[in-house]
């Protein structure tokens, strides 16, 4: 601990008095040094426990005492070909909402910008403030609304439907494996929609009023004006957080779809990371730590695939 | 007559507009509404299913047993200082390093970005991190709130990707003044990037105030204990009898009388959490209200 | 200058850690270094001369315990007129860390990390964390410097086999690292309270309105359960009644959680997260996947009642709290356990009129129990190796397990404790124990009830021993009183005015309590809790993670054959599901799973009755 503490007191004087002598390219990496210190100290300095990967790990076991198995865990993800074609159907799913989340991540945006057509400010406000409110319901609690919602005895939706005569027998809806992706996908958008669009409003906010005046001047209609100037100023925001999505292409979490499932969508519902939590419980710690080893590596190489694409087509690198 | 359809049309888009975002924040209220109702209904009522619309048999006693919780005011007060202090620390050190990311004449600077960036998706696992924190002796400690928090990638990302967004021959034309780097940032940069800092205040506020687990795993003193554990803790009390039952091999000397349904503490405690949370934000919303003159800041 | 401001401030932050760090392993030190009062010194005048009998503790000073417990359900100091009890008897204080309440597996796994497991450590289960903390070295062996020797004489005179099991399976034939929980002495006869695990419990009103029809198999219950549907087919607010309603949210665990209990009906039970079922008193077993074990038997027949519209249709969807909420609006008419039908419909005013659950047993049923173990059960209380003062720990657990420490907390975790004696029971003039007024108020209403000052104030509730762990059998027999340690199975607790529906149900039965009918009728299959002198066989870990698959196979396909649609479907799946497991391994499982039942019956020999 002192070592670095030492480095950074002389970096403290240095920033205090910038020196005039030093170029530069060398002050701007002073200055950043002390935050990367911190980055090194909290983010790398405990990926060492990678190494429980090639042993038989026990918490509160000295390494030394414990076994090593090379690559033992490792193959236990594809050991036999039921196994095989378990994670292939894990990896669809996967992929299925990843991809459902990416082609749809443009919708926070739209909302965004038909937020700001809201010219009443009251209701922009109250508006803002309520649809971020499912984003703090977890997801838990989400499910059992839901639940009140759409079961089959007594569910509102059924009550009704049986009342208008549309039905005979009620549906079980949350029970069956049809448009499951596309269910999952509408509730992820319900929760995160208004909060997601947050950052959006911000980038909107920042763009240059003098642009809009100027095309107002030019006679512009609202969405020319849209189009050419709010869309182009937020595009920066929506390419950076689209590629931090593609790199969290494996990241499903869990909670959502461990809230929704049962034996009837379970084929289609189980993800990577809920697939994991299912077979792996929560005492495997080698095994648990194998999956978070391939899921950063997987990660960080699709970051710069993306990154890299990017750079191909757009001629734009966004890391 | 161009006119005038026009306008008809803007009347067509502002009406499907405002009903559109209406019958969107109905359905988002609804279930926040659900959830209250439930909270403050009989609790046998509520776990039978029969409060939907209006609440029945209304009491407090879910409130008032979290009120009961011992040293909840302390923890309070420990959310609220990590809430503040870490938000400060966090949003001031993205803004300054977002800014200096931006810098291309940086030594190293691509490989720093990246460095910093790609932690976004490591994760080593609760024990390696755990260890971690133990050997830096940040377990019962108040820094243990505040410093990892600082770095936080994804806001670093935005603030750089704003500040990109903002025409450089600002910066040019401070820096031929002779200002140097810190200068700019608080003089020019600073005041631009303001809707992007409320942004990433808000998240980072929002974070720090909801997270519990690093006081579940680090704090073993209760003088650390925050609001967000406290609660975490309580609703676990309600669940983990359930739990016990379900595990114990004897179930003939099992009592329920003691059982509480989890639902109702659940419901009880996201209101608790979200209410202070929908106070503060319209503050920040001013900050996404006014559009940006650069104009004004250049003049 | 905003930026000097900022970095000044992260500087200083980065400082105050290293200057914490230094001052924290300051503080290391000084606690490592040995306790000054650590020598026993004869003093025996302080308040609680009379708690050591062995006459050598100095209980002056307040020792503070940290008590790890993985079953514990509260966190925090123990409070009430169990935590007065311990501070005048042992000027002790308890803190109470939960790992359930503190993020499960992970904090217990962040403990062991840490290398310090506190004082007294409780575990939930002998199988992993257990064995996995001593090869750690982080409990105290109680046989160093004769600790239980010395201070666990009442211990090592009542309880031997508890001590050698606790060497020969985990100590490595000398060391005893912990004991097990409800230990009992040789006692036959079934372990439980009143009520065995297993009921099955009808809706006792229709029943005998439908005149008692006789049941020989499950199979029976469909058809009567489908006149009583008829008779009641709405419950009181017009919604629709069923005879099961199931939950999915318990499958946690290996298989369908609902589909075992008949097994369990026939004197089976699965061996651990195995394959086998195993009979309680006989050294038979069957593949629970097999088509005449109980399970997949339990399938069909739910399946049949789902074709009859006995299933509630929400099953697949809903969780425990939501049928527990329809049993409490008397939507169901069939409980397999006890603790489930009568417990949530049986009110006070309920009862009065007749109305409620109560066990209507099957002709064939020979219910499964567990007879009184004298080698401990598998949760194990244990002391942890930087322990301070671990003489006067030792003295405190030994403590437990006498008659005086067993009649306040006996069954502490799942059952109501007793509580103080002179408060909410008491011992009449022949010397048997009775539950006063007060008590039975509060026993009814625990978080309600206020315990006076004297006894330490509080709610009863709060005041329990919250380390939930329960040292001796609630069943076994006190010495003192020849009444067992638990309430609810006194004399007079049983005898106490029963509502209308438990004396119909007396009446017709020709019993006071399940348990009683159950053992007069030979219909109960006790299984002997013995040992095998060796350390238990475990899993390894990648065979573990292939049972662990194959067990969510199983659970997600019993499901499908329940609500399939027809029997085409039904078989489909069955077939389907054969498939999976045998692919997952399922050979390579079942040779351990039979390996684990020889094991069973081996131990079994250690208790011929």
């Amino acid at each position: 601990m002192s070592v670095p503490a030492d480095q950074l007191a002389q970096l403290g004087s240095a920033a205090a008095k910038p020196g005039r002598r030093l170029p530069n390219k060398y002050k701007l990496f002073l200055m950043a040094l002390p935050f990367l210190a911190v980055t090194f100290i909290f983010y790398y300095l405990p990926i060492y426990g990678w190494i429980y990967a090639f042993y038989d790990y026990i918490p509160g076991i000295p390494l030394e005492k414990t076994p090593f198995v090379g690559f033992k865990w490792f193959r236990t993800i594809a050991e036999n070909p039921t196994q095989t074609a378990e994670v292939v159907r894990v990896m669809k799913n996967t992929v299925a909402m990843s991809g459902l989340g990416i082609a749809t991540s443009f919708l926070p945006v739209v909302f965004a910008i038909l937020l700001t057509e809201i010219k009443t400010g009251w209701y922009r406000r109250i508006v803002q403030t309520l649809t971020t409110i499912p984003n703090f319901i977890s997801w838990i609690l989400v499910y059992s609304v839901a639940f009140t919602l759409f079961s089959v005895d007594n569910g509102l939706v059924n009550t009704l439907l049986l009342k208008l005569g549309f039905i005979d027998d009620g549906i079980n809806f949350l029970a069956n494996n049809r448009n499951v992706w596309l269910a999952m996908i509408a509730w992820y958008w319900w929760k995160s929609l208004g909060w997601g669009a947050i950052l959006y409003l911000a980038a909107i906010t920042g763009i240059d009023q003098e642009l809009y005046e100027a095309a107002e001047v030019d006679g512009a209609s609202r969405f020319r004006k849209i189009w050419h100037i709010t869309v182009p100023g937020i595009m920066p925001t929506f390419f950076v957080l689209l590629l931090l999505s593609i790199g969290n292409f494996v990241n499903n979490g869990m909670e959502q779809y461990f809230a929704f499932q049962n034996a009837m969508n379970k084929d289609t519902i189980e993800v990577l990371d809920l697939y994991v939590y299912n077979i792996a419980f929560s005492n495997n710690f080698a095994f648990a730590t194998v999956v978070s080893m391939l899921k950063s590596i997987i990660s960080v190489f699709l970051l710069f695939l993306a990154n890299g694409m990017s750079k191909w087509v757009r001629k734009e690198s966004i890391i | 007559m161009k006119s005038r359809k026009l306008r008809a049309g803007d009347a067509a888009f502002h009406t499907i507009n405002y009903a559109f975002f209406g019958l969107f924040t109905l359905t988002c209220i609804f279930p926040f509404y659900y959830l209250f109702i439930n909270t403050i209904s009989a609790n046998d009522l509520s776990t039978m299913g029969y409060i939907t619309f209006y609440p029945r048999g209304i009491h407090f006693d879910n409130y008032v047993s979290v009120l009961k919780i011992k040293g909840l005011g302390h923890a309070a007060f420990v959310s609220l200082y990590r809430t503040v202090v870490g938000t400060l620390l966090t949003v001031g050190a993205s803004a300054f390093l977002g800014y200096l990311f931006t810098k291309n004449e940086m030594w190293g600077r691509k490989i720093m970005y990246r460095a910093v960036v790609v932690t976004l998706y490591f994760s080593a696992g609760m024990i390696p991190w755990y260890s971690t924190m133990h050997m830096l002796h940040l377990t019962n400690n108040y820094l243990a709130y505040i410093l990892p928090t600082i770095i936080a990638p994804f806001n670093i990302i935005l603030v750089k990707t704003f500040i990109e967004a903002v025409p450089p021959s600002l910066e040019e034309s401070a820096a031929l003044d002779g200002a140097g780097y810190l200068r700019i940032f608080g003089s020019i940069i600073f005041p631009l990037i303001t809707p992007i800092l409320a942004t990433i205040t808000i998240f980072s506020a929002v974070n720090q105030w909801n997270s519990f687990i690093d006081t579940a795993w680090l704090m073993t003193d209760k003088k650390y204990y925050t609001l967000q554990y406290l609660l975490w803790r309580y609703l676990n009390e309600s669940s983990s009898l359930a739990a016990l039952i379900k595990s114990a091999q004897n179930l003939g000397a099992v009592d329920v009388r003691n059982m509480q349904t989890p639902t109702s503490v659940r419901m009880t405690v996201t209101m608790i959490v979200v209410f202070p949370i929908l106070l503060v934000y319209p503050f920040f919303q001013r900050y996404f209200v006014k559009g940006i003159m650069i104009g004004a800041v250049k003049g | 200058m905003r930026f000097k401001k900022l970095t000044s401030l992260a500087l200083a932050a980065i400082l105050a850690v290293a200057v914490t760090a230094c001052s924290s392993s300051k503080n290391e030190e000084s606690k490592n270094s040995p306790p000054a009062s650590a020598s026993p010194s004869s003093g025996g005048s302080g308040a609680s001369a009379s708690a050591s009998p062995e006459g050598g503790l100095d209980h002056t000073k307040e020792l503070e315990l940290t008590v790890f417990s993985t079953t514990a359900n509260y966190a925090g100091e123990q409070t009430g007129w169990y935590g007065k009890i311990l501070k005048d008897k042992f000027n002790i204080k308890l803190n109470i860390i939960a790992s359930n309440l503190d993020g499960g597996q992970n904090k217990i796994a962040a403990m062991m990390a840490s290398g310090d497991l506190g004082d007294i450590v409780v575990f939930g289960s002998d199988k992993t964390d257990y064995p996995n903390a001593i090869k750690g070295g982080l409990l105290l062996d109680w046989t160093k410097d004769g600790l239980l020797d010395k201070y666990g004489k009442y211990i090592v005179d009542n309880f031997p086999k508890a001590i050698e099991k606790a060497k020969i399976a985990f100590g490595g034939g000398q060391a005893v690292y912990g004991l097990g929980h409800n230990v009992a002495g040789n006692q036959p006869g079934p372990s439980e309270g009143k009520d065995l695990t297993w009921g099955p419990e009808l809706r006792w009103d229709l029943y005998k309105q439908l005149g008692y029809p006789e049941i020989r198999t499950p199979q029976d219950y469909l058809g009567v359960l489908k006149k009583m549907q008829e008779l009641e087919p709405k419950n009181e607010q017009g919604k629709k009644t069923y005879a099961f309603s199931l939950w999915s949210d318990w499958d946690g665990n290996y298989k369908m959680t609902l589909a075992k209990q008949f097994a369990n009906m026939y004197g089976y039970d699965e061996n651990g997260a195995t394959l086998l079922y195993v009979a309680a008193d006989e050294d038979k077993y069957y593949e629970f996947l097999s088509d005449d074990s109980w399970y997949m038997k339990s399938l069909k027949l739910y399946f049949d009642a789902n074709q009859m519209g006995l299933v509630d249709p929400d099953s697949l969807t809903q969780k425990f709290d939501d049928v527990v909420g329809k049993y409490k609006d008397g939507r169901l008419l069939f409980s397999w356990f006890p603790w489930l039908g009568s417990a949530n419909y049986n009110t006070p005013d309920r009862t009065a009129v007749g109305k409620g659950f109560a066990t209507v047993p099957f002709k064939e049923e020979k219910v499964y129990s567990w007879g009184f173990n004298q080698y401990g059960n598998d949760w194990i209380m244990a002391i942890g190796a930087k322990a301070k003062e671990p003489e006067r720990i030792m003295e405190f657990i030994n403590w437990l397990y006498t008659p005086e420490g067993a009649m306040l907390s006996s069954g502490g975790g799942t059952a109501i404790q007793n509580g103080p004696k002179g408060l909410t029971w008491d011992l009449d003039k022949d010397g048997k124990p009775f539950v006063t007024d007060f008590g039975w108020q509060a026993f009814a209403d625990q978080k309600g009830t206020i315990v006076p000052d004297e006894y330490g104030g509080g709610t009863f509730y709060d005041g329990q021993s919250q380390i939930n762990f329960s040292n001796v059998a609630p069943g076994l027999t006190n010495p003192e009183t020849g009444e067992p340690y638990d309430h609810n199975l006194w004399t007079s607790s049983l005898k106490r005015n029963p509502s209308q529906l438990d004396q119909e149900w007396r009446d017709k039965m020709g019993a006071l309590t399940p348990k009683e009918y159950f053992v007069k009728n030979n219909m109960i299959a006790v299984a002997p809790q013995g040992f095998t002198g060796k350390p238990p066989l475990m899993m390894d870990k990648a065979l573990e993670q292939k049972n662990a698959q194959i067990g969510t196979v199983i659970q997600q396909y019993s499901w499908k054959m329940i609500f399939a649609k027809d029997e085409a479907q039904y078989d489909k799946y069955k077939q389907e599901m054969m498939d999976k497991v045998k692919g997952l391994g399922y050979d390579e499982v079942l040779a351990f799973s039979v390996k684990k039942a020889e094991e069973l019956f081996e131990s079994r020999k250690s208790v011929q009755q």
